[in-house]
C-alpha cells in the first residue's frame, strides 16, 4: 500500500498550562482519509493535543500544518472553514435546541444547510430522524454522541477530531459508534480519535500514538500495538506477568 | 373584590414593561455571564432620549421607540467593545460587576449634566385618557405600553428562534465551546448580544417615561427591581424573565391594592426571597448555564 498523502502535521508542539508542560514537544502525521488513535492514560496529554490542533490552545513552541499550511495561531472559529471539525469529550450537544436545529449549527459555517448533508446525516444515525423535534437535552447519551458527530458531520469535515466518543457508553453503543465512524472515513473523511478504550480505537485505527505524560512513547500500526505487550498491559488489562 | 381585580389588571400591564426591560438584562447575562448593573441605567437613558425628541421634535415617544433603540443598540456594542470585552474571561463575572456599575454612574453623570437632575416626564396629549371596561379603569398609555412590550418580545423571540444569528447567540449561552468550534465568532456574538440587551432596554425606556416620572438617579430603584426579576425567571432564562416580571408585578400589586401601598415595593424582595428558598437556581435556570 503506498503512503497517503499527509493532511495534518504536528511537529515539536508543546503546550503549558502556567507552569505545568501538558505536552513536552509532540509529533506525529495524519494521512489523508488515515484513521489514527491517540492513546494514552488519563492526564496523558490526548485532549491537550486535540485542542490545540482545532485551535483552542496555542503550542507555546512547535508547529501545525494542515496540508501544508500553518494553522497554529488561526482561531477557533476560523479553522473549521478549512474542513476542521472537532467533537469534543462529553458530547457538547446544545441541550435546549431541538436535534434539528443542532445538526443546522453544525452548518453554521454555510449560510444555509444543505439538504443532501442532513439526508446523509439522518440515514447514518436513524435514531436522529426519529427524534428531530426533540430537545437534545433530553436524548440518552449514546444519542447526544451521535448527534455532536452529526453535527460535526453538517461542517463538511475533511478531518474529525473525536475526544472519547466512547466516554460513559455502554459497550453496545460503543461498538455502534466505532461502526459509523468507520463509515464515516470510507466516504473519505479522515479521523484522529482520542479514545482511553485502545481495544476498540486500534481495531478501528490504521495508526496509533501513545501519550504518556505529554510525551509520544509508542507508535504503529493498529495490529501492531494491539500485540505490543506494553499496551496489552497498560490499555487492554491484561496481567503480562500472569501470562 | 374590585380593588383586587383592577390591582391585577395594573401588575399585568406593568409587568411587559418590566419583562422588556429584564429580557434584555437576562439575555446579556445568558450570552457573556455579567450581570449588567447597567441595565436600569440605559433604560433611563432611553427614557431622555424619547423625552428629548419628543420635547425637541414632536416625535410621539412610541415612534420614538426605532431611533432610541438603534442609539442603544450603539452604545450597548460599545460597552461591550471597550469596557468588557479586555477583561479576561476567568473572572470576566466578577469584574463586570463592578464595570458595569461603573457604566452606570458614568451614564447617570452624563444624564445629570445633559438633563439636571430633576424629574422629567412625557406628557403626550393621551398621557392620562383612559378607558372603562366593565368598570375597570385601563389606562391607555399602560395598554399601549403593554402590547408595545409584548410586540417587542415576540420580535426578540423571533430572532432567537428563527433566525441563523439568533440561532448562534442561543449555541453560545447553552455550549460556548461548542459553538466555537463550529464556527462561532463569540466576541461578535457578546458585543451584538450586549446592543441587543441595550436595544431592549431604549425600547422600555420609552414606555417608561410615559408611565412614570424619572430622573437621572432613578436607575438605582429600577436595577434592584430588575435584578429581583432575572433571579427569580433563572438568571439566563428569557422566557423566566417574562413569568418572573409577571409574578413580581401581579403580587406587588395585589398587596398594594389589598393590603397598602407601602408594602407594596417591599413585595418584591419577599417573593423573590421565597422563591429562592425553594429553587435556588430561580424559576426557570439551569444549573450552569442559561436557559435561552
Amino acid at each position: 500500500m503506498s503512503e497517503p498523502r499527509e493532511l495534518l502535521r504536528v511537529t515539536d508542539i508543546e503546550v503549558r498550562y502556567g507552569a505545568i508542560r501538558a505536552l513536552k514537544g509532540v509529533s506525529f502525521t495524519v494521512g489523508e482519509g488515515e484513521v489514527v488513535a491517540l492513546l494514552g492514560a488519563n492526564g496523558a496529554g490526548k485532549t491537550t493535543t486535540q485542542k490545540t490542533i482545532s485551535g483552542m490552545l496555542r503550542p507555546a513552541v512547535g508547529s501545525i500544518t494542515f496540508e501544508g499550511r500553518r494553522i497554529d495561531g488561526i482561531p477557533a472559529h476560523e479553522l473549521i472553514g478549512l474542513g476542521i471539525c472537532h467533537v469534543p469529550e462529553g458530547r457538547h450537544v446544545f441541550p435546549r435546541m431541538t436535534v434539528h436545529e443542532n445538526l443546522e449549527m453544525g452548518a453554521f459555517r454555510f449560510k444555509r444547510v444543505d439538504s443532501a448533508d442532513l439526508e446523509r446525516v439522518l440515514e447514518l444515525f436513524p435514531r436522529l430522524r426519529e427524534r428531530i423535534k426533540q430537545q437534545a437535552g433530553t436524548l440518552s447519551g449514546g444519542e447526544q454522541q451521535m448527534l455532536a458527530i452529526g453535527r460535526a458531520l453538517m461542517g463538511k469535515p475533511r478531518l474529525l477530531l473525536l475526544d472519547e466518543p466512547s466516554m460513559g457508553l455502554a459497550p453496545l453503543i460503543v461498538a455502534q459508534i466505532f461502526e459509523i465512524v468507520r463509515e464515516i472515513n470510507t466516504t473519505g473523511v479522515t479521523v484522529l480519535v482520542v479514545e482511553q478504550n485502545a481495544a476498540q480505537a486500534l481495531t478501528l485505527a490504521d495508526r496509533g500514538y501513545v501519550l504518556e505524560t505529554g510525551e509520544i512513547v509508542l507508535e504503529g500500526t493498529g495490529r501492531e500495538l494491539l500485540a505490543d505487550d506494553r499496551i496489552r498491559a497498560a490499555y487492554l488489562g491484561e496481567e503480562i506477568a500472569a501470562s | 373584590m374590585h380593588a383586587l381585580i383592577q390591582g391585577i389588571i395594573l401588575g399585568i400591564l406593568t409587568a411587559g414593561v418590566y419583562a422588556l426591560m429584564a429580557s434584555g438584562q437576562t439575555l446579556i447575562f445568558g450570552i457573556m455571564k455579567v450581570v449588567n448593573l447597567a441595565q436600569g441605567a440605559m433604560v433611563i437613558l432611553g427614557a431622555y432620549l424619547a423625552f428629548q425628541l419628543f420635547t425637541s421634535f414632536g416625535i410621539d415617544p412610541f415612534l420614538a421607540i426605532p431611533i432610541t433603540t438603534v442609539a442603544l443598540f450603539v452604545v450597548g456594542v460599545l460597552v461591550q467593545l471597550l469596557f468588557l470585552r479586555p477583561l479576561r474571561s476567568d473572572d470576566r463575572s466578577e469584574l463586570s460587576l463592578l464595570v458595569t456599575f461603573a457604566v452606570a454612574l458614568l451614564l447617570e453623570g452624563i444624564m445629570s449634566v445633559i438633563w439636571s437632575t430633576s424629574d422629567r416626564s412625557i406628557n403626550t396629549h393621551y398621557a392620562n385618557s383612559s378607558w372603562t371596561v366593565f368598570g375597570y379603569q385601563i389606562t391607555l398609555v399602560r395598554l399601549w405600553a403593554f402590547l408595545l412590550s409584548l410586540f417587542a418580545l415576540g420580535l426578540l423571540y423571533l430572532l432567537l428562534n428563527r433566525t441563523r444569528f439568533g440561532r448562534a447567540i442561543r449555541a453560545s449561552v447553552q455550549n460556548p465551546e461548542s459553538a466555537t468550534l463550529l464556527g462561532v465568532q463569540s466576541e461578535r456574538v457578546s458585543a451584538i448580544g450586549f446592543g441587543l440587551g441595550a436595544a431592549t432596554a431604549a425600547a422600555a425606556g420609552s414606555v417608561y417615561g410615559l408611565l412614570y416620572p424619572f430622573n437621572s438617579g432613578s436607575h438605582y430603584d429600577l436595577i434592584s427591581r430588575l435584578l429581583s426579576i432575572v433571579i427569580l425567571g433563572g438568571l439566563g432564562s428569557v422566557g423566566g424573565a417574562v413569568i418572573g416580571a409577571l409574578v413580581i408585578s401581579v403580587s406587588s400589586a395585589i398587596v398594594a391594592s389589598a393590603i397598602s401601598p407601602i408594602w407594596s415595593e417591599m413585595t418584591f424582595f419577599i417573593v423573590l426571597l421565597l422563591v429562592l428558598l425553594v429553587r435556588p437556581r430561580g424559576l426557570f435556570g439551569t444549573a450552569a448555564r442559561g436557559a435561552i
